[in-house]
C-alpha cells in the first residue's frame, strides 16, 4: 500500500464559504438549508367551494416560528413529501406569527394530493420567497384592490395589512369578481370588511344564479361605480393574465401611472429560488424578481401577460 | 398501508396477454431489489406468469399485446367492461408493434407463408386503443421496470402518473453517449419518447421509436436531417415503421 | 499566482500520482465519427496513459461534475404520521484533468450564477470545493468562438493551468495543495525565455482563431427583436430534443421531481437538468404553456445564453465553445443565429440574405 501522499483531503462546506453572499430579507431561511423546509401542522381546512380550500399551518418549532416573517405579497413553496412542491401566494396577515393561512385551488397534481390531506397532517414549507407589495409607499393614498377569481388570495395579504394600518389611507375600494357567485371567496369576511374595516367593497360575476343580487359583468363594468383621485391613487390587481391586460391598460386610461399599478404573476416555479429558470419571463425571474411587479415593469416582461 | 394521514390501498391489479412475446409481462418480475417491495403493492388477482390462481374482480388490468384475433376483441370487451383502469402494456399494446408488420402485406398470403396448410383466423393487427378505450399508457418493448415501477407507485399513492415529454437524446446526452448520426446511423432518439434511460443507443444500437413520438415532434426538420446527411430512405421507412409507432408519421417521405 | 516550469516527463509523473490517490477525470477518446473524427468525453482515468492530452474538444462539457444530471435533493423518511427530511451537501474530492479555458471560464460562471445571490446552492458548493482542476491550452478547433466571448483565457477557477511551451509546460499554480502536490517534483522558476515562449503560444492560440462572432450590444439586440422572424426561421430547425443544453457548460436549469420510493417509506426530491427547448419547460399546472413555439424556446436559450438573467448582472453566460452549435443535428449554432439576427437588426428583412453556411 502506498502513502496516498497526493489524496485530496475532502473539504465540507460551512458557514463561512456563504459569508460574501449578500443578505436579504428574502432570505429568512438558514443559508445552509436552503432545501431544508420548516415543519408545519396542518390546523385547520376551510372547504371555500368546489375548487378551493383554505389551509391553516402552523409551523411547529417555536424557534422558526418566531423567526418566520413574510411581507405581503411574498409567497412559499409547500411541500407535500412524496408529491412535491407548490408556489402559494401567502394569504394571511403579516403580523400573525401564530399561524399562516394559504387558499389553494386544486389544479396540479401536488395540490390535487393537498385536497386530500386531513388536519393534523405535517407538511414543509421553504420560503418567504419573492418581492412584495410597498405597503409603506403607498400610505397616505387610496388604494383599489382589483381581484378576478382566485386572485383574492394573494390580495388578502395587502388587504389586512391596510385593515391593520387603516388609518394611513384614504379611500379604500376592492372590486371583486368572479365566474358565479358560488366562486366567490371569503364572503363570510365581506361585512367585516366593510362594516368595520370601512373598504367599499363591489363585486361582480360573470354569470348569475338564482338568489343572486349582486351585479352581473365583468370586472371592469365596476369601474363605473367608483371614482378616484388618480394622482394619489394605488391600484393592486391580482387575477387572470387576460383580466391584467383590461384592468390595467384602464387604469393607465383613468391617469394612474404605472409605477403605481402593482400585479401579481404566476408561473411554473421548481425552485423559488432564481436556479431552476422555469419561471422566467424575459430575462426576469418571477420567483426572485416577482411575483409581485409594477405594470411598468411588466409591460417590459414581453410575454408576460 | 397508512402513511402521512393517506390510508393506500393495494392494487387489484390483473394482467392478461394477447398478440406478444410476453416479454413485458417478466419485465414485472425483474429487478429483485425491489421485487418483494414491489408485490407489496399489489394484490395481483390474475396473472399467468407468476400465480395460477385466478380472480374476476380486479380494479386495474394490464393489456399486453395487439389485438390480431375475433376472440381477442371479445375478451378484450369483457376486460374493459370490468377493469376501472385499462393499462396498454408495452409497445405492441400500445401501438401494434412488431406485429404490425403482417399489415404491410395481403393477409392471404401472410397465412400461407406462416401456415402453409392449417386454416387460420386472422385480423388485421390493431392497437388496443382501436379497440377499447385506453386509460394510460406504458410503452417500450420492453417495458421499462423501473417506470412501471414508478407508475405503479403512482396510481398506489394517488401522484400523478406522467411520461417524459422529452425525447431520448436527453437521457442519451446524460450518458455521454456519441451520437449515433455522427457515427452514420438513422436514429430516432430525437423523436422517440425517453423513459427508457437510452438503452439501445448506450449499446450503439439505434432507436427504433418504441416507446412512440415524443410530445410535438418536428418531422419535418427530423427529415431534412435524413435527407441532408444523405442517408438510406429504405433504413429511414424501415426503422419508423418498425412498431408501427410512428402511425400518425409514416405517410411522410424523407 | 506562482509560475513553474515542468518538464513533460516530469509531468507525466505529477500525473500519475494525482491519478492514483484521487478518483480522475480527464478527456478520453470515445469514438471515431463517421467523417474519421475522432470523439472524446470527459471520463474516468486510471492513469496518465488514458488521457488523451492531445484532445480537441469534449462533445459533453465538464459541466456534470459540478451539477449532475440528476441529483437527490433530499430524501424524506416517513415514521407514522410524521417525517424527518435529510439533506446531504457532502462529496468526495475528484481530481479534472485537462480542461480548457474556456470550461473553466463556464464553472467561473456557474460559480457566479450558483454562489452569488440570495440563495447561493450548498449542493453545487460541495462539489466545487472538492474538485481539483487542472487547465490545458489548446489552438481552438474552426468553430469554437470563445475569443469572442473573451474566453480563450482563463485567470482564475483552476488549482493549475498548464500550457504548452514545447517540450515543457509553463505553469499557473492557483492553489496552495497545489503548490505542495508540486514541491515533491522537479520543477523550476520561469526564465525569460519561458515568459517569452509563454507570450508566443498566446498569441499563436489567439490567433488560431478562425470564427467570429459579432456580440457587442448584444443583449441590446436581443431585446429590440423579440418578434424578430429570425427565431421562427431557426424554430422550425429545432427538433426539441434539449441536445444543446445538456452538452452546454454553462446551461443549469433544472426540474425538481418527487416520488415515493417502492416501499412507501421514504420519499426523494430529485433535481434533474432540463432545457428551455423541451416542449413542456414553460408549461404550468393546468396544462397552459407559456412558450408553446419551436422559436419561442428557442428563443430563450439564446436569452438566457446571451442576454443573461438579473440574477448574474445580463452577463453572457456563453462562452463561445460551440459544443452546442457542433452537437446540433439540425445545424442551430450561435454563431449563425446570432449573426442572422444582427443583419435581420442591421437591414431590412427583405434585403437581408440568408444567412452564412457554418465554416
Amino acid at each position: 500500500m502506498h502513502d496516498m501522499r497526493f489524496a485530496i483531503p475532502r473539504q465540507d462546506i460551512n458557514r463561512e464559504d456563504f459569508a460574501s453572499s449578500i443578505p436579504d430579507f428574502n432570505r429568512k431561511s438558514e443559508i445552509m438549508k436552503t432545501d431544508k423546509g420548516y415543519k408545519c401542522i396542518i390546523t385547520n381546512i376551510v372547504r371555500l367551494t368546489e375548487q378551493e380550500k383554505l389551509f391553516r399551518l402552523r409551523i411547529i418549532d417555536t424557534r422558526e416560528r418566531n423567526i418566520f416573517r413574510f411581507r405581503p405579497g411574498q409567497f412559499l413553496m409547500l411541500e407535500l413529501p412524496g408529491y412535491g412542491d407548490v408556489p402559494i401566494s401567502i394569504s394571511s396577515s403579516n403580523s400573525n406569527h401564530e399561524f399562516l393561512e394559504l387558499c389553494i385551488r386544486k389544479a396540479g397534481h401536488v395540490t390535487s394530493a393537498l385536497f386530500s390531506v386531513v388536519e393534523g397532517t405535517h407538511v414543509a414549507i421553504r420560503g418567504p420567497f419573492g418581492s412584495a407589495f410597498p405597503m409603506d409607499e403607498m400610505t397616505g393614498n387610496n388604494v383599489l384592490l382589483i381581484a378576478g377569481g382566485l386572485g383574492i388570495a394573494p390580495l388578502r395579504a395587502p388587504l389586512f395589512w391596510i385593515n391593520e394600518h387603516r388609518d394611513r389611507f384614504f379611500n379604500v375600494h376592492m372590486l371583486y369578481g368572479a365566474k358565479d357567485p358560488e366562486q366567490l371567496l371569503f364572503t363570510y369576511q365581506f361585512n367585516e370588511w366593510k362594516m368595520i374595516n370601512h373598504i367599499t367593497l363591489h363585486t361582480i360575476v360573470e354569470h348569475s344564479t338564482a338568489g343572486w343580487q349582486g351585479k352581473t359583468g365583468i370586472i371592469t363594468d365596476l369601474f363605473n361605480d367608483i371614482s378616484f383621485d388618480q394622482k394619489m391613487t394605488y391600484a393592486i390587481v391580482c387575477g387572470p393574465p387576460v383580466m391584467f391586460k383590461f384592468v390595467c391598460s384602464y387604469l393607465d386610461k383613468a391617469g394612474i401611472p404605472m409605477n403605481r399599478m402593482f400585479v401579481s404573476l404566476e408561473r411554473r416555479m421548481h425552485c423559488g429560488m432564481g436556479k431552476c429558470c422555469r419561471c422566467m419571463v424575459g430575462s426576469t425571474f418571477t420567483c426572485v424578481d416577482g411575483p409581485v411587479f409594477d405594470y411598468w415593469s411588466v409591460m417590459n416582461l414581453k410575454e408576460a401577460i | 398501508m397508512k402513511k402521512q394521514g393517506f390510508t393506500f390501498e393495494k392494487l387489484k391489479i390483473a394482467s392478461f396477454d394477447f398478440t406478444c412475446c410476453e416479454g413485458c409481462q417478466l419485465q414485472l418480475t425483474n429487478k429483485e431489489s425491489t421485487l418483494t417491495d414491489f408485490f407489496e403493492l399489489l394484490d395481483i388477482r390474475t396473472f399467468r406468469e407468476i400465480s395460477s390462481e385466478k380472480y374476476d374482480d380486479y380494479d386495474i388490468a394490464l393489456i399486453e399485446g395487439s389485438i390480431s384475433r375475433q376472440d381477442e376483441v371479445e375478451r378484450l370487451t369483457t376486460i374493459r367492461s370490468q377493469a376501472k383502469t385499462l393499462i396498454a402494456f408495452g409497445t405492441c399494446a400500445c401501438f401494434g408493434g412488431v406485429n404490425s408488420l403482417k399489415n404491410k402485406f395481403p393477409l392471404k398470403e401472410v397465412v400461407a407463408e406462416v401456415y402453409p396448410d392449417m386454416p387460420v383466423e386472422t385480423l388485421l393487427v390493431r392497437k388496443v386503443s382501436d379497440v377499447v378505450k385506453v386509460d394510460l399508457s406504458i410503452h417500450g418493448c420492453p417495458v421499462n421496470k423501473e417506470e412501471v415501477e414508478r407508475i405503479l407507485v403512482n396510481l398506489v399513492t394517488g401522484s400523478q402518473v406522467s411520461l417524459p415529454k422529452y425525447p431520448v437524446c436527453v437521457e442519451c446526452k446524460e450518458l455521454l453517449n456519441t451520437c449515433l448520426f455522427e457515427l452514420g446511423e438513422i436514429c430516432l432518439g430525437p423523436i422517440t419518447r425517453a423513459g427508457c434511460n437510452a438503452v439501445c443507443t448506450t449499446g450503439k444500437t439505434p432507436c427504433l421509436g418504441c416507446r412512440g413520438p415524443s410530445e410535438e415532434i418536428n418531422m419535418p426538420a427530423f427529415l431534412e436531417l435524413i435527407k441532408e446527411r444523405k442517408l438510406s430512405q429504405n433504413d429511414f421507412q424501415e426503422k419508423i415503421t418498425f412498431y408501427n409507432a410512428f402511425e400518425a408519421f409514416t405517410s411522410y417521405e424523407a | 499566482m506562482i509560475y513553474k516550469i515542468i518538464s513533460k516527463a516530469e509531468f507525466k509523473k505529477f500525473i500519475d500520482a494525482l491519478v492514483r490517490d484521487n478518483t480522475s477525470f480527464g478527456p478520453r477518446r470515445v469514438d471515431t465519427d463517421c467523417r474519421g473524427e475522432k470523439v472524446y468525453q470527459f471520463l474516468q482515468v486510471a492513469s496518465f496513459n488514458d488521457i488523451a492530452f492531445d484532445y480537441t474538444a469534449t462533445a459533453s462539457s465538464a459541466k456534470h461534475f459540478f451539477l449532475p444530471f440528476c441529483e437527490e435533493l433530499s430524501r424524506f423518511v416517513f415514521h407514522d404520521q410524521d417525517w424527518d427530511q435529510h439533506i446531504t451537501y457532502e462529496t468526495n474530492p475528484i481530481v479534472l484533468i485537462g480542461l480548457r479555458a474556456c470550461d473553466i471560464s463556464a464553472i467561473n460562471i456557474l460559480d457566479d450564477v450558483l454562489l452569488n445571490g440570495n440563495f447561493p446552492s450548498p449542493y453545487y458548493l460541495g462539489k466545487r470545493k472538492n474538485t481539483f482542476v487542472i487547465g490545458m491550452d489548446h489552438l481552438p478547433l474552426p468553430d469554437c468562438f470563445c475569443k469572442s466571448m473573451n474566453h480563450h483565457t482563463v485567470q482564475t477557477g483552476f488549482n493549475i493551468f498548464c500550457s504548452d511551451i514545447g517540450e515543457e509546460y509553463y505553469l499557473a499554480v492557483n492553489s496552495s495543495k497545489a503548490f505542495n502536490f508540486l514541491k515533491e517534483f522537479n520543477t523550476r522558476d520561469p526564465l525569460d525565455e519561458d515568459n517569452c515562449r509563454l507570450v508566443a503560444r498566446r498569441k499563436l492560440i489567439s490567433n488560431s482563431f478562425l470564427s467570429e462572432v459579432d456580440v457587442t450590444g448584444l443583449p441590446s439586440i436581443l431585446d429590440i427583436e423579440f418578434d424578430s422572424p429570425v427565431w421562427e426561421k431557426w424554430g422550425n430547425k429545432c427538433l426539441n430534443c434539449g441536445t444543446c443544453a445538456m452538452v452546454c457548460p454553462t446551461c443549469y436549469c433544472y426540474a425538481v421531481e418527487e416520488s415515493f420510493e417502492t416501499n412507501l417509506k421514504g420519499a426523494t426530491r430529485q433535481k434533474r437538468l432540463y432545457s428551455c427547448n423541451l416542449v413542456n419547460f414553460a408549461e404550468v399546472a393546468g396544462g397552459h404553456n407559456f412558450r408553446p413555439k419551436n422559436g419561442d424556446r428557442l428563443k430563450y436559450r439564446y436569452y438566457h445564453q446571451h442576454r443573461g438573467f438579473a440574477e448574474n448582472d445580463n452577463q453572457q453566460i456563453c462562452v463561445g465553445c460551440n459544443r452546442c452549435g457542433r452537437a446540433c443535428l439540425t445545424k442551430i449554432n450561435p454563431k449563425d443565429v446570432i449573426n442572422d439576427l444582427r443583419m435581420e437588426k442591421e437591414s431590412c428583412m427583405i434585403c437581408a440574405s440568408p444567412s452564412p453556411d457554418r465554416t
